[in-house]
């Protein structure tokens, strides 16, 4: 394959004969370029050979010094691991098997103690480097692809499967990047994302990087207008904030191109990028072990991935997509030097070429750029010996856990100890996942929901968080306190909030709850008992016995007869009965799991 | 002061959806991230829309300025009070 003429490769920069004034990084640290790189790497070389070859961890924020520290240690054929977060628990696995770490400054974290840590920009050792032992086909970066401490599986990449997917992006994309163009970053360079897109493609094509991260609006935006010419490389957690109160209309001339990966980007958020800055958001679709696979312009592209060059996709049998690739480090190694491996993407292919994605087979989400197995979690929570079962889903871009407590933690709920239970299983989670993981909101249910063939049905665990939803700031539905099945019935406790937003108007000085919206949280129990909304079809009695008040909690218990045709309710607290009837009940509308916020949709990044 | 203060750890609470916490218990002095209420990255972009929406209050650009900002309660609360249009 050939490179544009503009590009330099990774080997040019080792051996010196790149060496120029092109611009190679600017921000906080100071402007670099290539002579610059070369004279920083080859110190840097000197320096780990002083300690050895070998694994090295590559601990900096500095995308410049993270450029630095990588091309130094393919110099000397070793090998830079990418820590995925800072937790000591992490650190401390990542410690096993490595010579050495690399970092910002000799105060390393007391987790890196008993490694030696060498400075990637320390002063210059006294001795040159030795020969230089670059292989393309070396494993160069290792990468840990989940947001999970300690067993989250490596990933590695020689310097050929980075290199040549490189070349495809400036290949399909570099005609929106100038030379000149400047590329500021939200993603990390601790991900493959991040790494290729604000660190190895612009160094090969010549565009210079920021060296810092910044993560705040207003930091962020002020830097890039103050630029020229510029690239966003992003998330869709950052970008659906960026593009909030229209943030980005500032950049309109300015930024070329906001690249989007690391999660599914919502169609309101490519909209409202696309109206600010004046060209759809590049959306990236991959994963660590396939290197990138497609990319997508929805103003181009509609709702379909293309693939990149050099890239064979294929639907198999059972629907998941089988890319071919170059960039593909792991999986079935072909003669032609690339590699094919089978995704967990379901995937449906688009008349013309590309494919649609149409969910994961393997329930894993992206949150916070951090990759989540959510039936890892489940396992580990249910590890905890107060929890007899848990389930988990994504909304929100944040995780929230169904849990159905053993015998022993539901004497904690009993004794009214909700928040220590959370705070313990919180504590429990933290010893395995990144902090951005951790469940943002508890439900504890006597027993997981589940149908009739046993699973657990998508709409009836998010009925349980309906009342975090509302988004107009007064809650839109009481806060479910638990839930289960008591003999026949299906019982729900029901926190009724004082500020309850369908109270506006019912009376003035004297709230009370509407009998409608009574039947309504029958009917949310209903759907939870069934896996499935049901539909009303009809009211045979229907009564409201004793006015119902809000700031109380309340029994809500429904039970089935007539195979699920007729459904019977009781709202009550203590012996107060605020409504009692019998409905009738129509065919399911549609399956469960098509209530939206499926946390199955999500996808993996570039 | 006090008031402000009061009204910021609603704010908190309700932007970011936090259960289980009342504002009683947000200390003012407290570490708002990682430690004490165990914020992330995320909350921090989501808090700094909302004290924009609520306060008219501009997040400045200098980065080291922004986390002494929201290092606290009370130091969130002294910005808007300076700062509030």
């Amino acid at each position: 394959m050939t490179p544009p003429a503009t590009f330099v490769r990774f080997r040019e920069l080792l051996d010196g004969t790149a060496a120029d004034d092109t611009p190679v990084a600017f921000g906080r640290g100071g402007e670099r370029t290539r002579r610059d790189l070369l004279r920083d790497l080859a110190a840097c070389a000197g320096r780990i050979e002083a300690v050895g070859a070998g694994r090295w961890l590559l601990c900096s924020d500095d995308s410049y010094a993270a450029a630095v520290a990588l091309l130094a240690l393919a110099r000397v054929g070793s090998l830079a691991v990418f820590p995925p977060n800072r937790q000591p628990e992490t650190l401390r696995h990542l410690v096993a098997g490595a010579v050495g770490a690399l970092v910002d400054s000799a105060q390393d974290p007391p987790e890196l103690s008993g490694l030696p840590a060498v400075e990637i920009l320390g002063p210059a050792p006294a001795a040159p480097p030795g020969r230089i032992r670059f292989d393309r086909s070396a494993a160069w970066v290792e990468f840990r692809t989940s947001g999970t401490t300690g067993d989250g599986r490596p990933v590695w990449k020689a310097l050929r499967h980075l290199e040549d997917e490189v070349i495809a992006l400036e290949e399909r994309l570099g005609a929106s990047c100038s030379p000149g163009l400047q590329v500021f970053s939200t993603a990390s360079h601790q991900h493959i994302y991040g790494l290729l897109f604000r660190v190895l493609w612009p160094l090969a094509a010549g565009r210079a990087f920021q060296r810092e991260t910044l993560l705040h609006t207003q930091e962020l935006i002020p830097r890039i207008a103050a630029s020229r010419e510029a690239a966003l490389v992003t998330t869709p957690v950052h970008l659906k904030r960026l593009a909030a109160n229209a943030g980005l209309l500032p950049l309109r001339s300015i930024c070329r191109v906001a690249f989007s990966s690391g999660g599914p980007l919502d169609a309101e958020t490519a909209k409202a990028v696309t109206e600010q800055l004046g060209s759809a958001p590049v959306e990236m679709f991959g994963s660590t072990e396939t290197g990138g696979i497609a990319v997508r312009r929805r103003d181009r592209d509609g709702e379909a991935f293309r693939a990149l060059p050099r890239v064979d996709l294929r639907r198999a049998a059972d629907g998941r997509l089988e890319v071919t690739s170059p960039f593909v480090s792991v999986g079935d190694e072909l003669s032609d030097g690339r590699a094919r491996m089978l995704s967990a993407d379901r995937i449906e292919l688009v008349p013309g070429g590309g494919f649609r994605l149409l969910g994961r087979s393997d329930r894993v989400v992206k949150v916070g750029e951090k990759r989540l197995s959510l039936p890892e979690m489940e396992r580990v929570l249910a590890a905890h010996p107060a929890v007899a079962e848990a389930s988990l889903l994504v909304l929100e871009q944040r995780v929230h856990a169904v849990v159905a407590p053993s015998a022993s933690g539901q004497p904690l709920l009993d004794r009214d100890e909700r928040r220590a239970l959370c705070a313990a299983l919180i504590r429990h989670l933290a010893g395995h996942f990144d902090p951005v993981l951790l469940p943002r909101a508890w439900r504890f249910v006597a027993a997981l929901p589940r149908d009739a063939q046993d699973k657990i049905p998508h709409a009836a665990l998010l009925a349980l968080f309906a009342d975090r939803r509302a988004g107009s700031g007064r809650p839109s539905a009481p806060r479910i306190v638990r839930e289960g099945r008591e003999g026949e019935d299906w019982v729900r406790e029901l926190e009724v909030p004082a500020d309850l937003a369908s109270l506006e108007g019912h009376f003035p000085g004297r709230p009370l709850v509407p009998g409608v919206v009574q039947l309504g949280w029958a009917l949310d129990a209903a759907t939870a008992s069934l896996g499935r909304p049901p539909r009303l079809a009809g009211v045979e009695t229907l009564k409201f016995p004793e006015p119902l008040r809000p700031g109380r909690i309340i029994r809500v218990a429904v039970s089935f007869s007539d195979d699920a045709r007729r459904l019977r309710f009781r709202v009550s607290s203590g012996e107060r009965v605020h409504a009692i009837g019998r409905v009738l009940l129509g065919g399911a509308t549609r399956p469960a799991g098509e209530a939206g916020g499926d946390d199955t949709r999500d996808v993996e990044s570039a | 002061m006090e008031a402000l203060e009061q009204e910021i750890k609603e704010l908190i609470i309700e932007a970011l959806m936090l259960e289980d916490v009342t504002p009683a218990e947000i200390q003012p002095d407290a570490a708002l991230f990682v430690e004490g209420l165990g914020l992330d990255s995320i909350d921090a972009l989501e808090l700094a829309m909302a004290l924009e929406e609520r306060y008219g209050v501009k997040i400045g650009d200098d980065p080291e300025q922004n986390q002494k900002i929201f290092a606290s309660v009370r130091h969130l609360a002294t910005f808007v009070s300076e700062n509030r249009s």
